[in-house]
């Protein structure tokens, strides 16, 4: 059972994670099992265990161009505003050209 | 015999990038944070990186063997089958937590020497992957399937021959 906060924190990571500009969207994940359920839709790409002790699991769809572990870093900086100590399992499912460097889509 | 050099050259610098690393917060090493979780690259976000490092080499003219060229061009028809599929022709890769293994079918241009084309691929795949996951490429191995010939382009366009033709209908 998801409380009510752990809903909104699901809010709130989405939109510090869709801030950063390395990011191209939200993914479902491997399994397609990164979402959170909410009463009226469901948010792709971030899931709060209600078990606090737990990591927060979150996958995302990179722009292709700067190395993966720097932007992983950066992002992982990010929910570490929100989040504080508490563990992100971060998954990168997958890699699209950047909005500036097209010619590497062939 | 070329793929000896960096895969010695890679597993002796896992000492030394382990402190160089180390210090500036261990950008290299992806699965060791444990105390902050844990990440993970898809094995796609691999095959894509190791797909556009080879079709960046001059004289690679495309990727993929006749069985996995049509099943290239059946997978970009299927919905979900993604727009990168083109990039992912001719690529299989395996991947660890620390470590990735490509494996790459390619089709080379004629006029090539396929020995320095080889080289030249594998070194730009390792250094791509290795660049921008993080992890260890501990080999690249390369299939030359076939080899493009420039006539072959010609073939479906033999207008050269066919320009004079309408002055003797007349």
């Amino acid at each position: 059972m998801s409380t009510p906060s752990d809903d909104d924190l699901a809010r709130t990571l989405v939109d510090v994670v869709t801030a950063d500009p390395a990011v191209a969207r939200l993914d479902a994940g491997l399994y397609g099992a990164v979402a959170t359920l909410l009463p009226g839709g469901r948010l792709v790409g971030v899931r709060v265990d209600p078990d606090p002790a737990r990591p927060v699991e979150v996958a995302v769809v990179l722009y292709l161009g700067a190395p993966i572990p720097t932007v992983v870093a950066g992002l992982r900086a990010r929910l570490a505003r929100v989040l504080g100590d508490r563990p992100v399992d971060l998954t990168v499912a997958d890699v699209v050209a950047g909005p500036v460097d097209v010619q590497v889509e062939i | 015999m070329t793929s000896s050099t960096p895969v010695s050259t890679s597993a002796a610098a896992t000492t030394t990038a382990a402190t160089a690393t180390g210090t500036a917060g261990s950008p290299a090493r992806l699965a060791e944070e444990t105390t902050q979780g844990k990440t993970t690259i898809a094995a796609s976000v691999v095959q894509k990186i190791a797909g556009i490092a080879a079709r960046e080499i001059s004289g690679v003219h495309s990727m993929g063997g006749g069985i996995s060229r049509t099943f290239g061009a059946i997978r970009e028809r299927i919905p979900g089958g993604g727009t990168g599929a083109s990039n992912i022709a001719g690529v299989q890769v395996e991947v660890g937590e620390k470590q990735a293994a490509v494996d790459l079918d390619i089709v080379v241009e004629y006029g090539a020497s396929i020995v320095d084309l080889a080289r030249a691929v594998r070194r730009n795949v390792i250094t791509a992957v290795e660049r921008m996951t993080g992890l260890e490429v501990i080999e690249v191995n390369i299939a030359v399937n076939d080899i493009h010939l420039p006539e072959e382009d010609d073939q479906p366009t033999p207008s050269p021959a066919a320009v004079p033709a309408p002055s003797r209908v007349e």
